[in-house]
């Protein structure tokens, strides 16, 4: 007989781990409220070990690299800026308050330069002291072009060399000042008026001088907060214990109760919700991120409802119309579509109610002086095609046409991008979905020249105000051919001049109504159709104190402040 | 990666096959199947299949919901977008349910992901079956470098893991033509395995006396392979592709699965066994419906391989 | 001897060299760009320019081919990160090693395919030969229409209705988890019980049909019939005449099922989210981590070809008849 061989029967498979990712430029803000009653709010004890279940790994353990509301709110347990938000629910949560500073930060010269004085007994975990040399070394590394990363508010308010590549390529960065080493004094290239609030982005975390070369930072961080990493294994576990160096006097900001943090990653989201739920053993003591659509059914129980938590995320997720495109060149033909969207449709897609608000403005509802609005109302929402079919008639598009409509290779994503398509099929506007891989999605649609006619992608705000919300949508001067944010490519002299006005107010509060009036204006030439705001639903574990969510990491639970009711459990 | 149906035994059917008398004949064949109640049962189900494939949009027609429109009346948005109803919202207009979060017509989507299933199935066993014959007599009949050039590529290809490959490959390309991607990625992989055992038949068949003498007679190299090789090799044909059959609707849907199948918003049951999956628990009908069918169809298709292989064993036994 | 098994060795570096070539032009070709994976979200043309410098990127293909190839052994440099020897690569999105990575998650694997494939291994031989040697009875025709049916079941089809009933309904099983042997013997046991079973189920029936199978066709050969008239009785005759030329096709087919089994892993492994390769495999599909994917294509593919080569060589050892046709 000969050896006998084999046809390979590729019967394969996975539950394609839907990548959790939300498209979100930086840490946003937003405000949220706490669903559940005295269950989660209650007080914490300290000691014990809290268990955190996640999907996706942290994206960099060096503050330099990482930047997202996840990641923000993690650094916040092992590392300290010059400033940072506060600890608390709602808007005392994103209130500037000093960290590693003994201030906000003093200008002399109406807010080009600041000096930052450090409190005393601040130490690295490995008893070092904190000095202005180590905060600046943490600073400059910014510029690193394989390591900074990360927030790029350093680099583009302070003053530095143009040929500046970071400590470990260039040397001392020479535009930051340390006269002593308790005092840094930063200079701008010109005036900001709220720098306090830039000190504490992650960037401003400091490294002993001369360390954090390389990737060192990513696997072993120098912690100056209250815990250290005691082992980490890429994708798989972190385990932050107690760091002894650091002294709870210093600190006004972190309550830090347990004695340990054990997150583990690379667990399937629907195996996480089935552990929340059960919530037995070590899971009674866990934390995770928001439930599956389909476990929203399942937690509704009076029991279960007390380990609810719920808010929104301070996110806008929206379809850019490319107005580059014909037709879509034409206004009309962007608020038909604007007009004949089904948001229902879309907000099911997305999980439906519990999981996100159907979106109407471009501003989420969590910007201070946003306007609640619906430029382009339709009864429940369900679309208005009669309406849009008369626009497009006027437009002269009243017979078929293709657009094309960009997508992430994520299955939540694409459910929406079907519902759109259902839903402008009856206009014969035929969708073709294009799907794009989630590790360059935004690369490609940040690109002028392979964007296509759509995109559905979302917006987060870097703090909750417009500024960090309309300028970077929709300046027309701020389209680039890579790296574009101005996903609709609008370029509208009236939109342009009304962004610089505003830009000039020095009345926040006046800026931020402004904000929203600009808003309407935007809307009514239909670049984008605002399509959900999502909300975080997640479950704690029945011996979880002190959690709240916190508005300036998009939601997620405030780790500094969360702990264990019992922790002898 | 062999967890689908292998062709373990088909080789045992090939080289020791004499090939000298005619193969069995289809119609003996036929009533060895039919006279068997399970491979009838299969062959009905088959039908079944078959025919919702083929009149598809007729049969939605009927059912009064298309695979693609969505029923919002039919879920409820406050709780994830499960379906309203029992069973996965089983009704009148829905016969098989809907599917959550946007309340598409399950049975339509059943309906014309046999479409999908049957069309990708059929046509990569068509370009293997055609790229196996071609190559494995071409290596079989010429030989020396020839046969050392086909040889190495089937040992290259057959050195490659071909699911993780095949995944890797479709996840990178562009969305573009899925289906025809589909039975490109498959067939390159699964032909050098036909390519082997056709290969070794053609040489023991070139060595043959009826061979020689055709050839004696001034029979050209065309003549010899088509009137003399190729009715011979019928029976290993056969047996190895009706096998293949079910093993590339399982791939398909396999790779559907896997997110790199067709794309949205095309109905495959692949593709709806994995938005199931974290659904099983609320809504099982959501699973256990394409679940049956995909398991249904490829057990259909195995069983009956089975007795069309042991049909031609026993035709070349007599 | 010697000389058959240097040509062949010869033959498995070309392959693995072709292999690795191949799978490298098309990753080239479809990746996407490693620079604006590392560059991250907030990125400028400038910097993904220095970025791709940095990492050789600029270079012609086969330069970064050749570097990669000489990572393997030698170790390599991508700007400021070190990898050392053997190099497979480098994860810019888990800013990890290739090779750390898949040497965390191999004891997982190791677990996953040895279970299955000795519980394959004793399902399908012993119910194989049962079945022959109750040819025609109601076992043995029961005992192959489980086989058919197990052969047609997809693994994710098996793996969620087992899920579902076991854990979900049931609650006789916990969520599988990679729970390790030393910390708690019986939820590993438990948690690696329906992995093993799901990986196995397609294989023990496979097996099963080709035992059955084989040892009616051995059962009724003139040397085993003649071995019975010298008078040896009948366990003696069953294992030294029948069992063994009936197993050695099976023993081959062993090596190759268990070489290519990190494919099946894949699935497996994914569905009941075990941090083994072949998760790690799906994951990085699903990210398009590029240098993840295709040391995973290699390594699998290193699997194959060894798995090849020793078949080979223990055929030649195990069967007398093959030994002068293969050399």
């Amino acid at each position: 007989m000969k050896r006998t061989s084999r046809l390979t029967g590729l019967i394969g498979i996975v539950a394609s781990a839907a990548l959790a990712l939300t498209a979100c430029g930086g840490g946003g803000g937003g405000s949220s409220s706490n669903g559940g009653s005295a269950g989660p709010g209650a007080k914490a004890q300290q000691g014990g070990t809290l268990q955190v279940l996640a999907n996706a790994a942290f994206s960099h353990l060096d503050p330099a690299r990482g930047f997202d509301g996840g990641v923000n709110n993690f650094y916040r347990l092992v590392y300290r800026t010059l400033t940072t938000q506060g600890a608390a629910p709602g808007a005392d949560g994103t209130k500037i308050v000093p960290d590693l500073a003994t201030d906000t930060g003093k200008t002399t010269d109406g807010g080009k330069t600041w000096t930052f004085t450090l409190k005393d007994g601040l130490f690295f975990e490995t008893g070092a002291p904190i000095t202005s040399a180590d905060v600046k070394w943490g600073v400059s590394r910014a510029w690193d072009p394989e390591i900074g990363i990360g927030s790029p508010y350093a680099k583009q308010l302070i003053e530095a060399p143009a040929s500046y590549q970071g400590p470990y390529k260039s040397g001392e960065l020479s535009t930051i000042d340390t006269p002593d080493a308790k005092t840094i004094v930063f200079h701008l290239k010109k005036p900001f008026a709220d720098f306090g609030s830039v000190v504490a982005q992650n960037t401003f975390s400091p490294v002993p001088k001369g360390q954090g070369a390389g990737n060192a930072l990513d696997s072993k961080p120098i912690a100056s907060g209250p815990y250290k990493v005691a082992e980490y294994k890429p994708g798989a576990s972190l385990k932050l214990v107690r760091n002894d160096k650091w002294d709870k006097k210093t600190d006004d900001v972190r309550t830090a109760n347990p004695d340990v943090f054990q997150w583990t990653f690379g667990l399937d989201p629907a195996t996480i919700d089935e552990r929340m739920i059960a919530g037995q053993g070590t899971d009674a003591n866990a934390i995770a991120g928001t439930v599956q659509a389909a476990s929203v059914a399942r937690i509704q129980t009076p029991q279960l409802k007390q380990r609810t938590m719920t808010g929104s995320n301070g996110c806008t997720t929206y379809m850019g119309l490319n107005s580059t495109k014909k037709p879509l060149d034409n206004v009309k033909v962007r608020q038909a579509i604007n007009l004949a969207i089904n948001k229902q449709t879309v907000r099911d897609a997305d999980g439906g109610s519990a999981l996100a608000e159907i979106g109407t403005s471009i501003q989420p509802p969590t910007i201070t002086g946003r306007v609640d609005y619906d430029p382009y109302p339709s009864p429940d929402h369900k679309g208005d095609v009669d309406g849009a079919r008369k626009l497009l008639t006027e437009a002269g598009f009243g017979n078929e046409f293709t657009m094309t409509l960009d997508t992430r290779a994520q299955p939540k994503m694409q459910a929406m991008a079907v519902a759109i398509q259902q839903a402008l099929e009856p206009l014969k506007i035929t969708v073709k979905i294009n799907t794009i891989d989630t590790a360059t999605y935004y690369e490609v649609i940040g690109t002028t020249s392979q964007q296509h006619d759509a995109a559905i992608t979302g917006w987060c705000p870097d703090w909750p105000s417009g500024a960090t919300f309309l300028p970077p949508l929709f300046d027309g001067r701020n389209i680039t051919p890579k790296g574009n944010t101005n996903l609709s490519q609008l370029n509208d002299p009236g939109v342009n001049a009304k962004i610089d006005e505003i830009a000039k107010l020095t009345d926040v509060a006046a800026a931020n109504k402004a904000y929203g009036e600009l808003d309407k204006q935007i809307m009514e030439l239909a670049p984008v159709v605002p399509l959900v705001y999502e909300k975080v639903l997640m479950l704690i574990g029945s011996n979880i104190g002190g959690a709240y969510l916190h508005d300036g990491f998009s939601g997620g639970i405030d780790l500094v402040s969360v702990g264990l009711k019992d922790a002898g459990k | 990666m062999t967890t689908g149906p292998t062709l373990a035994e088909v080789e045992e059917v090939g080289p020791a096959a004499p090939p000298a008398g005619p193969p069995a004949s289809g119609k003996r064949l036929l009533t060895t199947i039919t006279r068997d109640k399970g491979a009838l049962a299969c062959l009905v189900f088959l039908g079944i299949v078959v025919l919702m494939a083929i009149a598809a949009p007729l049969i939605t027609k009927l059912s009064g919901w298309g695979p693609y429109a969505f029923d919002s009346a039919a879920i409820n948005s406050d709780l994830g977008g499960l379906p309203h109803g029992a069973l996965g919202g089983i009704s009148g207009s829905h016969w098989f349910g809907v599917e959550p979060q946007n309340g598409r017509d399950l049975f339509a989507r059943i309906v014309y992901g046999a479409r999908v299933s049957i069309t990708i199935s059929l046509s990569a066993t068509l370009l293997t079956g055609i790229l196996g014959v071609v190559l494995g007599m071409l290596a079989g009949f010429y030989r020396g470098w020839v046969d050392q050039v086909i040889s190495r590529v089937m040992d290259f290809l057959m050195a490659f893991p071909a699911l993780i490959f095949m995944i890797a490959i479709l996840s990178s390309l562009p969305s573009g033509n899925r289906p025809v991607l589909l039975v490109v990625v498959i067939s390159a992989f699964g032909w050098p395995y036909l390519a082997r055992v056709i290969r070794g038949q053609t040489m023991t068949l070139a060595n043959r006396e009826f061979v020689e003498a055709a050839r004696a007679s001034g029979a050209k190299d065309t003549q010899v392979v088509f009137r003399e090789i190729l009715p011979n090799l019928r029976g290993s044909i056969v047996v190895m592709t009706t096998l293949a059959i079910p093993g590339y609707i399982g791939t398909e849907a396999g790779l559907s699965f896997l997110g790199v199948g067709v794309a949205p918003p095309t109905a495959s049951w692949g593709q709806m066994i994995a938005s199931s999956v974290s659904w099983y628990s609320v809504d099982p009908m959501f699973f256990a419906i394409p679940g049956a069918f995909l398991f249904l169809t490829v057990l259909s298709l195995t069983v009956l391989g089975d007795k069309i292989r042991s049909g031609i064993d026993q035709g070349e036994a007599a | 001897m010697i000389r058959y098994v240097l040509g062949r060795l010869g033959g498995v570096v070309l392959i693995l060299l072709a292999v690795c070539l191949f799978t490298y032009l098309i990753f080239f070709k479809l990746s996407p760009d490693p620079a604006v994976m590392i560059c991250g979200k907030t990125c400028t043309p400038d910097r993904i320019d220095s970025i791709r410098n940095v990492l050789g990127l600029n270079q012609p293909l086969l330069t970064q081919f050749w570097e990669f190839l000489r990572g393997i052994f030698a170790g390599r440099e991508y700007g400021s990160v070190h990898c050392s020897a053997p190099c497979l690569g480098y994860s810019f999105q888990t800013n990890e090693s290739v090779w750390s990575m898949i040497t965390a998650r191999l004891p997982v694997s190791i677990t996953v395919a040895v279970g299955a494939a000795v519980l394959w291994l004793l399902a399908g031989v012993i119910g194989g030969l049962v079945s022959a040697v109750k040819q025609g009875t109601w076992w043995d025709r029961t005992a192959m229409a489980l086989a058919l049916g197990g052969v047609s079941v997809p693994n994710y089809v098996l793996a969620l209705v087992l899920q579902y009933v076991l854990v979900v309904k049931l609650q006789i099983l916990p969520f599988p988890s990679a729970v390790s042997f030393v910390d708690n013997p019986i939820v590993w046991f438990e948690s690696y019980l329906m992995p093993w079973v799901v990986l196995a189920v397609g294989y023990a029936c496979l097996y099963a049909r080709l035992t059955r199978s084989n040892v009616i066709d051995t059962l009724s050969e003139n040397y085993f019939r003649t071995a019975r008239a010298k008078g040896l009785s009948s366990s003696l005759t069953m294992r030294r005449h029948a069992l063994r030329p009936a197993l050695t096709p099976i023993t081959t087919i062993f090596g190759m099922d268990f070489a290519g089994l990190l494919g099946g892993a894949l699935i497996t492994e994914t569905v009941f989210g075990l941090n083994g390769i072949g998760k790690m495999a799906a994951d990085s599909i699903a990210k398009n981590d590029q240098p993840v994917i295709m040391a995973v294509t290699l390594l699998a593919a290193f699997f194959v070809v060894i798995g090849n080569v020793v078949v080979d060589l223990l055929y030649t050892a195990l069967d007398p008849r093959v030994r002068v046709v293969s050399a």
